[in-house]
């Protein structure tokens, strides 16, 4: 928007103020410089964690930095992918393996970058009622009460052998090759023994030498396809979890929190050339999300305020008790069995929006360790893609402009290289230095080593 | 008037074609509305009843299948949620033109930007953007059919020639074209000012595919089974291909170029939801796939009352098509 | 005084090899113009054939036509044709017909002249009334009538009737035949009619000339028709050259030309329905001896031609 500021006639103060006022209510935020694009889409998936996205635009922080945006729900993870790649969409709420994947190519080939990760945590593995019986009988561990948690995936193996040995292995859900679930689910399964499945360059369904079969369901139909028994498990965010649980379909068996506290989940997506052709609105697009995630993690009642925007039909449209429940801190198993869990979603708290390099090594770690990285790979390679696809660069500049805005706290802005200190906080205990992915990789029984 | 008995009226007599209102008798008028309305009515009163009773004995992931009243309250909700959307809408641009002033007020030599409201499509937004790509598609299908099927119906050559590549093309499902034709509009549609959306292009393309087959054939068996009569006229008369064609072929072929027109705008309207479920053309195949995503209680009934637009709108499409194909119909078998 | 329109030594078949008919052979014409000529022959002889040859619609396979002194090669607006079913355009008006003919066969006109013209055909045949009616709001006789004048606006040279009262019932084929009759008093332009009905062709034509039947058809003698007109249908029965000349054209046509009757002997196999005789002892149901049944061969024999 171009205010063109001509000498004001009479040389009043007040008239000075005036323009200056409404020139400041019409620009841009204080950053200074106006955005390239003022009016964006966004695409999004109907899950609990595309929050920071609509808040930001329902609480009127996009519009504060001069940006007009819309929420467009998408199909599917894919043709989300797609269209942010063919330019139909500014940038996208993504899941944190699509920007890597689609960067090495690993499906649809294209630079895509990310400078925020959206949250934190966020995802369930849900089992049926019949399966979790069949838990209990070859765990009577599992009868005590309280259920002792986190309940790892040895639980499941005696489940999964006999289901082997009568020829039909199990079947389990997870959302897209390249989804934190995918992974998540995976690394659970591995730490209890059960392998499962490669990917290999004949194999693009990831089910060579698996003990169980897992395989691609878009999230709304897991429920339905649970009750239906076509898969008797899955891996999804919320309000799918919950959901199975409410309709009394499916048990939570455990949440991704337990799996690897704190792990990264959602990030906010846009193609490398979007960026560089659009550096200010990318700025301001941060800068607002940002806000939207502290506002997020503030106080409880903005997490219930945030559940009864969510259930509208146009976001995410569950019930609002279903959201609520995540939301809001508290993970019910199966009816009966709540639990107080307030990390489940995490925006902002424990530096949650940084896009810290190993997480991205992570994920490329656990691509390699299933084989959809065909070949080892130097360390070296894994920074450099890292340092490609995650930018902390531009959530640096984000965060500062909001400092000086003194919207944000210094303290929130992480002094770090971009990689998280070492961490053992996994289900196997295994420690993770970002520095040292094939290091990494040695240390699974299951899974591609780093040397073939 | 003769008494005999015999001249009583044994023959039978053709009643003539009076409208109900304008018969004799009040029974004659209560007969009519009683077949003519009260037959379907009471249809529709059975097929109510059943859906009710089955609803309350199903239950389904989702909750309870919805039954004809939450249904209808479904509606009523869509209808109010479009309601203040629109007023969300006009408070926007309420607020906008304050600013303007303001800021024209004080400096009448400033730009300023008319912004548009960035809001959502609601249901009734949805299906005016239905009805524009299908009929966007349909007026492509439309003008690539007539035209060759034209060409086919008059020379025998050509008809032999793109037959296989037709019977190739017709049955393939609009599932199939769509990723390729996004494909293609993705790669091809780059212009600086986008005037059409992608979406909206490629369920207009595959719609436009797939309905283009029955005017196609139509057009090309009405062309090639004009009278030969007609054509000989066209031959004594010794007009051009141009008069001929347009005065003496295209007349002649009317009617089953609307058969086909009417069969292509059905078959366009079905594909259309698929299409748009997949391309994301914010219409009522979106809203459809929307809601199932949104997996909320009432997720059902919102996907009924879409069932039920879809069809009311494909029944309305067609009897307007079925007007327009009686009123070119000439001769006395349509009349 | 060349003829109008000669036809010399024409033929015309249908079908190739072994399945050709020769519907035509051999057929010599020649007409002079100002002439009114019938020609008379059998359904299905080949009428509609040569007429089309005449009108350019077909190409003889031996043989010339020639129309003053030129080869026929395609049909024309000066050789008018007026078809056996009308061929009225049933989306146009009568108006809208005749003014089809009259805008492509006189586009140099202007159009107050054409639309004058088009006024005068409709007036000339009585259907000004219902100059805006479609033709199938119009009776046969009507649509006829249409058909007439649409010819007579293109201004032909030659005008070709292909049996064209033959669709419609006798009163008003008579009516008709009086309009045209009276038409032709008025315009003596060269007519060519082809009929069925010998009294038709004698009571319009100046010659008449049967054609033979079918298949390998061919003209028989030209007969001359020196009755004075006008012409008076109910005295026609009393006139001595009329019953002369009909029966020589009946002659013709029923003994030379004739038809000749061809029979084909086909075997039937007709279904024995002589009930079963069950007192005869059946042992085994379904096994053994089951009702014998005769079963009758006829000949029957099927006159085709």
């Amino acid at each position: 928007m171009k205010i063109k500021k001509s000498p004001p006639r009479s040389s009043s103060v007040w008239t000075r103020a005036i323009l200056l006022l409404a020139a400041g209510t019409l620009w841009c935020g204080a950053s200074g410089k106006p955005p390239e694009k003022e009016d964006l889409k966004f695409g999004f998936i109907k899950l609990t964690d595309c929050a920071p996205l609509v808040i930001a635009k329902e609480k009127g922080y996009f519009e504060e930095e001069g940006l007009y945006v819309t929420l467009e729900a998408q199909a599917n993870w894919k043709i989300l992918l797609d269209r942010v790649i063919s330019g139909e969409l500014d940038g996208a709420h993504m899941l944190a393996g699509q920007p890597i994947a689609a960067t090495i190519g690993f499906g649809t080939k294209a630079d895509v970058i990310t400078a925020l990760s959206m949250d934190l945590n966020g995802n369930g593995i849900t089992v049926s009622r019949a399966i979790w019986e069949e838990m209990i009988k070859a765990n009577p561990a599992l009868k005590k009460d309280p259920v002792q948690r986190p309940v790892k995936a040895d639980a499941l193996k005696p489940v999964v052998q006999a289901y082997k040995a009568e020829g039909t292995p199990l079947r389990l859900g997870m959302v897209f090759p390249v989804s934190t679930h995918n992974y998540e689910l995976r690394y659970w399964l591995a730490a209890g023994g059960i392998h499962p499945g490669f990917y290999t360059p004949t194999d693009i369904n990831g089910n060579t030498s698996a003990d169980v079969l897992l395989s691609v369901t878009p999230p709304p139909q897991m429920p339905a396809t649970l009750a239906q028994g076509t898969i008797q498990g899955y891996c999804v965010g919320e309000p799918w979890n919950q959901q199975a649980v409410i309709r009394d379909i499916g048990v939570a068996v455990i949440t991704d929190y337990e799996i690897w506290k704190n792990n990264p989940e959602k990030v906010f997506g846009v193609t490398a050339e979007w960026a560089t052709t659009h550096p200010n609105t990318h700025l301001g697009v941060l800068k607002a999300m940002m806000r939207a995630c502290m506002w997020l993690d503030a106080s409880p009642a903005h997490r219930k305020e945030a559940c009864r925007i969510l259930a509208r039909p146009e976001y995410v449209g569950a019930d609002y008790e279903v959201i609520a429940n995540s939301m809001t801190g508290t993970w019910e198993y199966f009816k009966g069995d709540t639990r107080e869990l307030p990390d489940f979603n995490v925006f902002w708290r424990y530096h949650a929006t940084y896009p810290y390099y190993s997480d991205c090594v992570w994920y490329l770690t656990q691509m390699r360790r299933w084989g959809q990285i065909g070949e080892t790979k130097p360390d070296a390679w894994y920074l450099d893609v890292a340092s490609k696809v995650y930018r902390p660069d531009l959530y640096k500049e984000a965060a500062d402009a909001l400092i000086k805005e003194g919207k944000m706290k210094a303290a929130d802005l992480p002094k770090t290289d971009g990689f998280r200190p070492p961490t053992a906080d996994f289900i196997d205990q295994i420690e993770f230095d970002g520095r040292k992915p094939n290091h990494y990789l040695e240390q699974f029984p299951i899974g591609l080593k780093a040397a073939p | 008037m003769s008494d005999t008995p015999e001249s009583a009226s044994t023959t039978p007599v053709a009643e003539p074609k009076v409208p109900w209102w304008n018969r004799e008798s009040t029974d004659q008028r209560i007969r009519t509305l009683l077949i003519y309305v009260g037959t379907p009515a009471l249809g529709i009163i059975l097929f109510l009843g059943l859906w009710s009773f089955t609803a309350t004995r199903v239950k389904v992931s989702f909750g309870q299948l919805p039954g004809p009243i939450a249904v209808a309250a479904e509606v009523k909700s869509l209808w109010l949620d479009h309601k203040s959307e629109r007023e969300r809408e006009k408070q926007f641009y309420e607020r906008q033109e304050e600013r303007k002033a303001k800021v024209l007020a004080g400096n009448p030599d400033s730009e300023w930007k008319e912004r548009k409201y960035a809001g959502r499509p609601t249901y009734f937004d949805q299906i005016v953007t239905s009805l524009k790509t299908v009929f966007t598609g349909f007026l492509i299908a439309s003008l690539i059919a007539v035209p060759l099927g034209i060409v086919c119906g008059l020379s025998k050559t050509i008809n032999i020639a793109l037959n296989p590549l037709i019977q190739i093309f017709k049955p393939v499902s609009p599932l199939a074209w769509l990723p390729i034709v996004m494909i293609m509009v993705s790669a091809l549609y780059n212009p600086e000012e986008p005037f059409f959306e992608k979406a909206f292009l490629s369920s207009a393309i595959t719609v436009a595919l797939c309905s283009l087959w029955p005017t196609l054939v139509n057009t090309a068996v009405g062309v090639a089974s004009i009278d030969r009569d007609y054509l000989n006229v066209a031959r004594v008369l010794k007009l051009g291909w141009f008069k001929k064609i347009f005065k003496i072929v295209l007349p002649a072929a009317l009617p089953l170029i609307f058969t086909g027109l009417r069969l292509s705008l059905g078959v366009g309207w079905m594909v259309l939801i698929a299409a748009e479920m997949l391309a994301q053309n914010p219409g009522l195949g979106k809203f459809v796939w929307d809601m199932f995503q949104n997996g909320s209680s009432q997720t059902l009934a919102q996907i009924m009352v879409a069932v039920f637009t879809i069809g009311g709108i494909g029944f309305i499409l067609d009897r307007v098509m079925l007007s327009l194909q009686r009123s070119v119909s000439f001769g006395s078998a349509n009349h | 005084m060349p003829p109008i329109l000669e036809i010399q030594s024409a033929s015309k078949g249908y079908g190739q090899g072994r399945q050709r008919t020769a519907v035509l052979k051999n057929i010599n014409l020649r007409i002079d113009e100002g002439e009114f000529v019938a020609i008379i022959g059998y359904s299905g002889a080949g009428k509609t054939t040569l007429i089309s040859l005449l009108a350019g619609l077909l190409r003889p396979d031996e043989g010339t036509v020639q129309f003053r002194g030129q080869p026929v090669t395609e049909p024309g607006p000066e050789r008018a044709l007026i078809f056996q079913n009308y061929s009225l355009l049933p989306w146009l008006s009568v108006a809208g017909n005749i003014a089809l003919a009259v805008d492509s066969v006189h586009s140099d006109w202007t159009r107050q002249r054409r639309r004058e013209h088009v006024e005068r055909h409709i007036a000339m045949v009585n259907l000004t009334p219902a100059r805006h009616k479609k033709p199938h709001e119009l009776s046969g006789g009507m649509r006829q009538r249409v058909s007439v004048a649409r010819a007579l606006a293109m201004d032909p040279q030659l005008l070709l009737m292909d049996e064209p009262l033959s669709a419609l019932d006798a009163l008003t084929r008579a009516t008709l035949q009086d309009e045209v009759s009276r038409i032709w008093q008025e315009n003596r332009k060269t007519v060519v009619l082809i009929t069925n009905d010998p009294d038709e062709g004698i009571y319009l034509a100046d010659r008449i000339i049967p054609l033979s039947a079918g298949p390998e058809a061919t003209l028989g003698p030209s007969i001359p028709i020196d009755i004075p007109r006008p012409r008076d249908r109910r005295d026609l029965n009393k006139e001595p050259h009329f019953i002369d000349i009909r029966r020589r054209v009946l002659d013709f046509l029923l003994g030379e030309g004739a038809r000749t009757r061809t029979t084909v002997t086909r075997k039937l196999v007709l279904p024995d329905l002589e009930p079963e005789d069950l007192t005869r002892p059946s042992g085994m149901p379904f096994v053994g001896s089951r009702a014998r049944r005769r079963r009758e061969e006829k000949e029957e024999t099927v006159e085709i031609s």
